[in-house]
């Protein structure tokens, strides 16, 4: 308990000390990192905790910056109330789409979550006026010191370091035990009185609105929106983020956004095939780990 | 006030081809020990999981006491008293053995869906109660799937008595054991539910845990209950002889020894 107190106070003393050696590069990847992990912690609740594999959890991750740029570019308002919309317009359509979603388990579910991604994405990309179509919204007016890579590099670390104690509070209330415990086996958890299809959509509510912030903070980061956000190809991200990372532990997607943001960053500067390497490396950690890197090295060390 | 604990009255089940359930009639009064015998495909699971709300049945009613519950989902079931078990051991293997107990506790209490509380130690005095009813005081931080089989079939009842149940139904309770095992293993669970008053129906396979037990037999069979009676009476019984034949030289055989037993033990 000291230990883990401990190193998550030296862990905040070096994060936030960390910008001030830094290139506004290199704090951008910093801020990345950040709004990924949360993004993958967030899906995490759903495939470690919950065993749902939602193919389509980019839907919520592009409605949160969608929601934002939509507000602040389009619609005018203030940065802060436009962000603080983000997770709850994500958990609201997460509420509606999760209804349908959990009535199915396996692929099927994840199929379903992806049609609706495909449809949000044909929405977004259709719509000029809205959404401005394939180039999406630029020009998100931060305003002040905040509105700096600084600043923006001290508002993500403060939102998801409270965003992932709060993820982390909920992974381990009854909620979660009873999450994981469906995941384990689902009619026993019937049988002793677990509502399964209550707690699954519970979860993808929650952790739709924790893609909803990490989506906004995307956005802020990039004072962009990208329709990429939302492109099949996107579905990809949290789930090669988690299972690199590993899904049975609360830090395991933390370290994969980590690792992926890392690898991204280092080799797009190297060669316009990255995506390629990338490939190559993610197969090779997966196969070499597949408990992932965290799952790897508890075993070694256990 | 019903005087049953649990009724069934005309329960049918349809399933390709094969009438799994063809008016079954049940009726179990409060703190009796019932046994459901068949062979092979007689209904026994079928059954078992229309009274546990697993499967609808196509017509007929199952009363809990004074309650209509046929066709309430199993979940709806375990909150207002009724607990059961699976024929092939079912735990949550990815979970410690405390945690199988408290997911057990916390959802009776309702609180399956608190997500602002803390799991660990909640109810961990009534988890550990729990567990030492049932043996098993000292493996609560070990993962369930390490528990050797015996141990699992411990912490299922462990789970199972979690919601406090009024009628506990367990399903082949001794399937996968070493014979020797299989005795002692019912009579854990006679004890446990004479010393708390719950109502127990049982499948089982194993006549000789079944004598050893059951105030009241059931004998299913082609989906209807062929015989009904105490133990003897189902011994004697030359329809349930002709059914049983050849099965571990037959019913009478099995029910002398589990007797036999029941004199060494006593």
């Amino acid at each position: 308990m000291i230990r883990t107190v401990a190193g998550a106070v030296l862990l905040v003393a070096v994060l936030a000390c960390a910008p001030l050696p830094l290139s506004d590069f290199w704090i951008f990847v910093l801020v990345q990192m950040m709004d990924y992990a949360l993004y993958a912690v967030a899906f995490n609740l759903l495939l470690g905790y919950g065993g749902m594999l939602a193919f389509g959890f980019a839907t919520f991750f592009g409605l949160g910056a969608y929601t934002l740029g939509i507000l602040q570019v389009r619609l005018g308002f203030d940065v802060v109330p436009a962000v603080l919309a983000a997770p709850l317009v994500a958990s609201l359509f997460a509420a509606v789409i999760g209804y349908f979603c959990v009535r199915l388990s396996g692929i099927y579910f994840g199929m379903l979550t992806f049609a609706f991604q495909m449809l949000a994405y044909a929405v977004f990309i259709k719509s000029y006026d809205l959404a401005g179509g394939d180039d999406g919204l630029h020009g998100l007016v931060v305003p002040g010191i905040v509105g700096t890579p600084r600043g923006i590099y001290y508002v993500s670390l403060a939102i998801v370091a409270l965003c992932l104690w709060v993820l982390a509070r909920i992974g381990s209330s009854p909620f979660g035990l009873a999450l994981r415990a469906q995941r384990s086996n689902v009619n026993k958890s019937l049988a002793i009185g677990i509502n399964v299809k209550l707690e699954k959509w519970l979860a993808f509510v929650i952790a739709s609105f924790f893609a909803g912030v990490s989506g906004a903070l995307s956005g802020l980061a990039t004072q962009s929106v990208f329709p990429d956000w939302l492109d099949w190809r996107a579905s990809a991200v949290p789930i090669v983020m988690a299972i690199l990372g590993g899904t049975q532990r609360f830090i395991g997607p933390v370290i994969g956004a980590c690792v992926y943001v890392v690898l991204q960053t280092v080799i797009t500067g190297m060669t316009e095939y990255w995506s390629m390497i990338m490939g190559v490396l993610i197969i090779g950690i997966v196969v070499l780990m597949p408990n992932g890197i965290v799952g790897f090295f508890r075993l070694r060390h256990e | 006030m019903s005087d049953y604990a649990l009724r069934v009255r005309g329960l049918y089940k349809h399933f390709a081809g094969v009438q799994a359930a063809d008016d079954v009639n049940l009726a179990v009064k409060p703190g009796e020990f019932r046994a459901i015998i068949g062979p092979n495909g007689a209904g026994k699971s079928t059954l078992f999981n229309m009274i546990s709300g697993f499967l609808k049945p196509d017509r007929g009613q199952v009363f809990f006491a004074d309650e209509d519950i046929t066709g309430q989902p199993p979940y709806r079931l375990f909150r207002i008293g009724i607990s059961r078990t699976f024929q092939i051991t079912n735990i949550f293997g990815d979970l410690s053995v405390l945690e199988n107990v408290q997911s057990a506790v916390l959802s009776k209490n309702r609180r399956s869906l608190a997500i602002f509380a803390q799991s660990r130690g909640a109810y961990i005095d009534e988890c550990r109660a729990l567990l030492h009813l049932v043996g098993l005081p000292d493996l609560e931080r070990r993962s369930a799937a390490e528990l050797s089989h015996g141990d699992q079939k411990r912490l299922e009842l462990a789970v199972a008595l979690a919601n406090k149940p009024r009628l506990l139904l367990l399903d082949e309770p001794t399937a996968g054991m070493a014979p020797q095992e299989r005795i002692a293993s019912i009579r854990l669970v006679h004890q446990i539910a004479r010393q708390l008053g719950i109502t127990v129906i049982f499948t089982e396979h194993d006549m000789q845990v079944v004598f050893a037990v059951a105030d009241i037999i059931s004998v299913l069979h082609q989906g209807k209950v062929l015989v009904e009676g105490k133990p003897e009476r189902i011994r004697d019984d030359p329809d349930v002889q002709k059914i049983y034949l050849g099965e571990q030289g037959g019913i009478a055989a099995a029910a002398a020894r589990a007797e036999k037993k029941t004199a060494t033990v006593a």
